[in-house]
């Protein structure tokens, strides 16, 4: 069969170049459809449990993602209490509030909110904070007296050092965001005088990424490809040889990019890096073909018949490192994140692609070049012009025959160090930290919430259920209807299935209230006045957050929560209530407390609500008072900080049980990472586990042979085990990209080892000698390892020189997976086998089939 | 203006010349007639008001309350108390308002539960009114004073008046139009327009009733189109020229309501 397909490529040549152009135009015209998607949310299904929840909580709560901009004033001794900064404040609202796809009137700054103060005699003032004094005037001494006193705004709108206000911008969409903040800082450009400004906020750090991963996809991509290009040539010295692996190479990325797109997938963080993933696999089956092709090649030959047989050689190893390598990528599948998956399987998809027109491709070349090109070709690759690594390969080959016992000391001990550091992996995240120290996101970040309570949102939702009150209503007012028709009458117009509860109530009210009006007997009446009193007292029971209990549960949990360190400030229903209170009292401090029962807070919020923006009150509560939400800011987006403060909450909870009917539910963006976050962690264990089993079978099936499908998985495992450790032992963050570099890690490290542990065994079977073997093994095949761990390692430097940290995540650990891999199969490997050899080879047999 | 109307009736009979003659209205008189309408009809008034408040969701909160009011003088101030029923945890919460026009109003609130009076001062007009999509303004009226009025177009039953403020940083709408019927002057819908031209609110009239002799507006609808929440506010009960006492609008009435002016007419 493959003898078949190969010889189809040497007859025809042309058209496997035809068809590969063709198929490569036509799928890669697929391309300019991409639509970025950079959305952590993105990273669960849309009806994972909690982003349902999330969903659910923002349409509630009339919640939005936000972006913050900060206006910062260091240089005058007020802060931005000053004319000049308070202006510029005032200018920027207003003309943010125009830019499309802001949320106009939910937009928070102090321009755009309420004052509430006491006013000469028994007068309480409503007004804008800043309102407008015809003169342009702005009462800078009143507006910071003002600010102080109403603790919503206290280090939220302005920061407590002075030195900051924010403005708070609630947006329609996520992916805006990039466009609105380029809009802001159009406006930020015009402002006269010398404040800073900054914009940031976890919508803006995302789409901002997703603009530089673009930009990154078009220019780390192609420097890998030209790094990888200019090492082949410093190998091989050959354009017309080396141009083969990297149209194989395009023709990979295109196709697979091409039909990842045209299948209408949208380009994810993981995505936009699958070009870099698959150029080195494409280019390492490609290298071996025309290394041994050179090898053999004698002037004179037939060239269709010495590629043939150098295809046939390495068709089954060459299949077999596919095989592992698109199994380990293709386990990501198993793992709950889809864009996870969609990169594992795409992967898999290009590895098998790769392998395809390899095998196709790459014999075409060669047919269709000139034997004059072939003779070029071959006497340069015997007069060995290229890089010579026959040194470093002695050196290799001397301390795996010497050494044995070290090397094998040496592994273990540098297992166990790295199961040491393995223990010290911190799993954290924060799509802020994907930008380098010095971008200007970073920047904005670290300034804002240094100033202020924090930039990162989390939402703590408590629900109360009431249908246990539902449950008697209903049989109340059955036995009230059933007493009179008149009562009858009205219960019976309502659709029970089809309204809220509460509306319900609200609408059996007004009906009542109607018929007590057009009552005809007094029986009637004193009936329907009895349906009233039901109704009435139901209503104020469902109304539970009106309930002094209720609020000073919400206060309880903040006050708990301030404690820990990590909340910079949450808000809550309660604030509210008790600033309100404590102005229409007089003003007085000691006046900041929780109305003594729900009528007087119901009549304290209804004061509230004659405001410019009483809709500001269902950021908190829901309009039947069932459900508040406490809005937490905190100081960092790290995971590891979101994860201790919901830790916090379930240690209060704990000692503190909600009291009955009473449930909390999370929400927010920062929240949301925490979720996909852990999801991940554990999907990529498993995932990775399935992958170590399935190669691991392959292994021992390929090599007929438990002992080689073992000593073929000593150096992943060895490798994986190293890498991670390093990460542990240097304190980097285990994040989305070091997650997913466990499943290349393991495809990549494998194949050294097939071809290493396929090439031992044909040569013992022909000299019958470890020595010997040992001395060939180090001559050829090491070379070509040792070639391609190099092409490979420093192929991805260009990645370093990225502004986002995830794609100098992958450069580092490319280099390093492929260094340590390749030296523990060259030096392990041999010393092992060195040891075991008389047990290894009582009964071989070759790979050749 | 009567010999005007006199002359436009006569007019009637030679056709199309009416209309070009009608929008000859000077749009001053348009504008006063339409807010004599909305505001000024009787010399004093009382209705039942149960507004409806629909978040964009579709959550709906009920609010029930009964409007007193009575003219000082024609077109000119005016006090109006305001009695809460409903929901019944701010049932007796009072307003009270003297409003001067082209001056601040006086504004009184009793909380029933904090037994709490307290005088009430707003820096604008356009604040929430309880939380419904109405303005304060809304409910008491806005100065004419307050605009430029220009009659942009007059169809065949609307006169269309565009209103720009005199003073822009005191408002949050760049213009106003208002549709006022021709033959009773009622504004049946305003449209609120923002610094793009885009409109962003709208008040429109529903109903419409002849009570004791005036055309009157029963069923209003404010819809916000940026949050597509809306109020929905119907007028029952209405009765004008009831006679009500100067006393009723005094702080003494916000702890002690007027029960008798505030029941509802007998059937």
């Amino acid at each position: 069969m493959k003898d078949a397909i190969v010889h189809f490529a040497t007859q025809h040549p042309k058209r496997i170049m035809w068809l590969t152009l063709v198929l490569t135009l036509v799928v890669a015209a697929q391309i300019p459809r991409i639509h970025i998607d950079t959305d952590p949310e993105n990273m669960l299904p849309h009806d994972q449990a909690d982003r349902v929840i999330h969903d659910h909580i923002k349409k509630e709560f009339n919640l939005y993602d936000l972006i913050v901009v900060g206006i910062v004033n260091t240089n005058s001794a007020d802060g931005i209490f000053n004319q000049q900064s308070l202006a510029n404040l005032k200018t920027l609202s207003t003309g943010i509030k125009e830019i499309e796809g802001v949320i106009n009137e939910e937009l928070m700054s102090l321009s755009t909110v309420d004052n509430i103060s006491q006013g000469s005699g028994n007068t309480i003032r409503f007004q804008w904070m800043m309102p407008d004094t015809g003169s342009g005037e702005i009462k800078v001494d009143a507006i910071r007296t003002a600010v102080k006193r109403l603790p919503m705004f206290e280090n939220t709108l302005v920061s407590e050092d002075n030195q900051a206000a924010a403005i708070y911008v609630p947006i329609e969409a996520k992916e805006l965001s990039h466009e609105i903040s380029m809009a802001i800082q159009a406006l930020v450009d015009q402002l006269p005088g010398s404040d800073q400004y900054h914009i940031t906020g976890l919508p803006v750090a995302e789409d901002t990424f997703g603009i530089e991963m673009f930009k990154q996809m078009a220019i780390s991509a192609p420097l890998a490809g030209l790094a990888i290009f200019i090492l082949m040539w410093l190998f091989f010295r050959s354009f017309v040889l080396i141009s083969a692996p990297m149209m194989v190479a395009m023709a990979t990325v295109l196709i697979t990019m091409g039909a990842l797109i045209g299948l209408g997938y949208t380009v994810h963080i993981m995505s936009s890096m699958i070009p870099i993933f698959l150029m080195p696999i494409a280019v390492v089956d490609s290298v071996h073909i025309l290394s041994e092709f050179a090898e053999l090649h004698k002037p004179g030959d037939n060239v269709q018949k010495t590629i043939e047989k150098v295809v046939s050689n390495l068709f089954r190893p060459m299949l077999f490192t596919s095989i592992t390598s698109a199994v380990g990528f293709a386990s990501l599948a198993f793992t709950p994140i889809p864009p996870v998956q969609v990169f594992g399987l795409f992967v898999a998809f290009g590895i098998g692609l790769a392998f395809i027109l390899t095998i196709l491709f790459i014999p075409a070349y060669i047919s269709l070049l000139s034997p004059e090109r072939i003779q070029a070709m071959a006497e340069k690759h015997h007069s060995q012009t290229g890089v010579n690594l026959s040194g470093v390969l002695t050196g290799f080959h001397w301390f795996s025959a010497q050494q044995a016992k070290l090397a094998i000391v040496i592994a273990i001990l540098l297992g166990g160090v790295s199961y040491y550091g393995i223990q010290q992996i911190e799993i954290n995240d924060n799509p802020v930290r994907w930008f380098k120290q010095d971008h200007r996101i970073r920047v904005a970040d670290k300034v804002l919430n240094q100033h202020f309570a924090g930039t990162y949102d989390a939402y703590l939702v408590f629900r109360r259920d009431n249908q246990q009150i539902e449950t008697r209503f209903k049989q109340q007012l059955q036995s009230l209807a059933a007493e009179n028709k008149a009562v009858k009458n009205i219960v019976d117009q309502f659709d029970a299935d089809k309204e809220s509860f509460d509306s319900q109530i609200q609408n059996l009210i007004s009906a009542a209230d109607n018929a007590l009006f057009e009552a005809e007997t007094e029986q009637d009446t004193n009936a329907l006045e009895q349906l009233m009193s039901l109704l009435e007292q139901t209503q104020s029971e469902t109304k539970y957050f009106l309930q002094p209990e209720a609020l000073t549960l919400l206060q309880t949990m903040q006050d708990h929560l301030n404690q820990g360190g990590l909340v910079g400030k949450s808000n809550s229903f309660t604030d509210m209530v008790k600033t309100v209170y404590r102005e229409l009292q007089g003003g007085d401090q000691n006046q900041y407390r929780i109305p003594e029962t729900s009528s007087q807070t119901a009549q304290t919020v209804l004061s509230y609500q004659s405001s410019h923006r009483p809709n500001d009150l269902w950021h908190f509560v829901t309009t039947d008072y069932a459900n508040a939400a406490l809005w937490i800011q905190l100081k960092s987006g790290d995971n590891k900080d979101m994860s201790a403060v919901i830790e916090q909450v379930e240690t209060f909870v704990a000692n503190n049980p909600l009291p009955e009917g009473v449930s909390l539910e999370w929400g927010g963006l920062t929240y949301i990472n925490v979720v996909w976050q852990e999801a991940m962690v554990q999907g990529m264990l498993d995932s990775l586990l399935g992958a170590f089993v399935m190669v691991f079978v392959v292994m021992i099936l390929l090599f007929r042979s438990l002992v080689f499908g073992i000593l073929a998985m000593i150096p992943l495992s060895l490798t994986i085990a190293l890498i991670y450790g390093l990460i542990g032992l240097v304190g980097k963050d285990y994040d989305m990209p070091v997650a997913v570099l466990s499943s290349l890690t393991l495809g990549l490290s494998v194949d050294f080892a097939i071809h290493f542990l396929d090439r031992v065994r044909a040569i013992y079977d022909e000299t019958g000698d470890w020595p010997e073997t040992l001395k060939q093994m180090f001559d050829e095949p090491g070379v070509a390892i040792l070639r391609n761990a190099i092409v490979i390692a420093i192929g991805f430097t260009p990645l370093l020189a990225a502004p986002l940290v995830p794609y100098i995540t992958v450069g580092i650990f490319l280099a390093s997976i492929m260094a340590t891999s390749c030296i523990v199969t060259l030096i392990l490997l041999p010393s092992i086998i060195g040891q075991i050899q008389g047990f290894i080879f009582k009964n071989s047999r070759s790979v050749q089939s | 203006m009567k010999t005007l109307r006199a002359l436009s009736s006569l007019l009637l009979l030679s056709g199309p010349a009416v209309n070009a003659f009608a929008a000859e209205l000077p749009v001053s008189e348009i504008v006063e007639k339409a807010n004599h309408v909305a505001f000024y009809q009787g010399d004093d008034g009382r209705a039942e008001t149960r507004m409806k408040i629909v978040d964009g969701n579709g959550r709906e909160q009920v609010r029930q309350f009964t409007i007193l009011r009575k003219d000082k003088k024609d077109g000119g101030d005016q006090n109006f108390y305001v009695y809460f029923q409903r929901p019944s945890d701010v049932k007796r919460t009072t307003f009270l308002v003297e409003k001067h026009v082209g001056g601040e109003d006086n504004r009184w609130l009793y909380l029933p539960s904090l037994d709490l009076m307290r005088r009430i001062s707003a820096g604008d007009k356009r604040t929430s009114f309880v939380g419904s999509d109405f303005f304060y303004e809304d409910i008491s009226g806005r100065a004419l004073t307050e605009d430029t009025h220009v009659l942009a177009e007059t169809n065949d039953t609307h006169y269309v008046v565009d209103n720009t403020p005199k003073d822009p940083g005191s408002v949050e709408f760049n213009n106003f139009k208002v549709w006022i019927n021709k033959d009773t002057f009622v504004p049946e819908k305003t449209e609120y327009y923002d610094a793009q031209g885009k409109l962003y609110r709208s008040i429109e009239a529903l109903e419409q009733k002849t009570i004791d002799g005036h055309v009157t507006t029963t069923k209003m609808k404010v819809t916000n189109h940026r949050t597509g929440g809306y109020t929905f506010s119907e007028m029952r009960f209405i009765k004008y020229d009831v006679g009500l006492p100067n006393d009723i609008f005094s702080e003494r009435s916000l702890r002690t309501p007027p029960q008798q002016w505030l029941a509802r007419p007998k059937k």
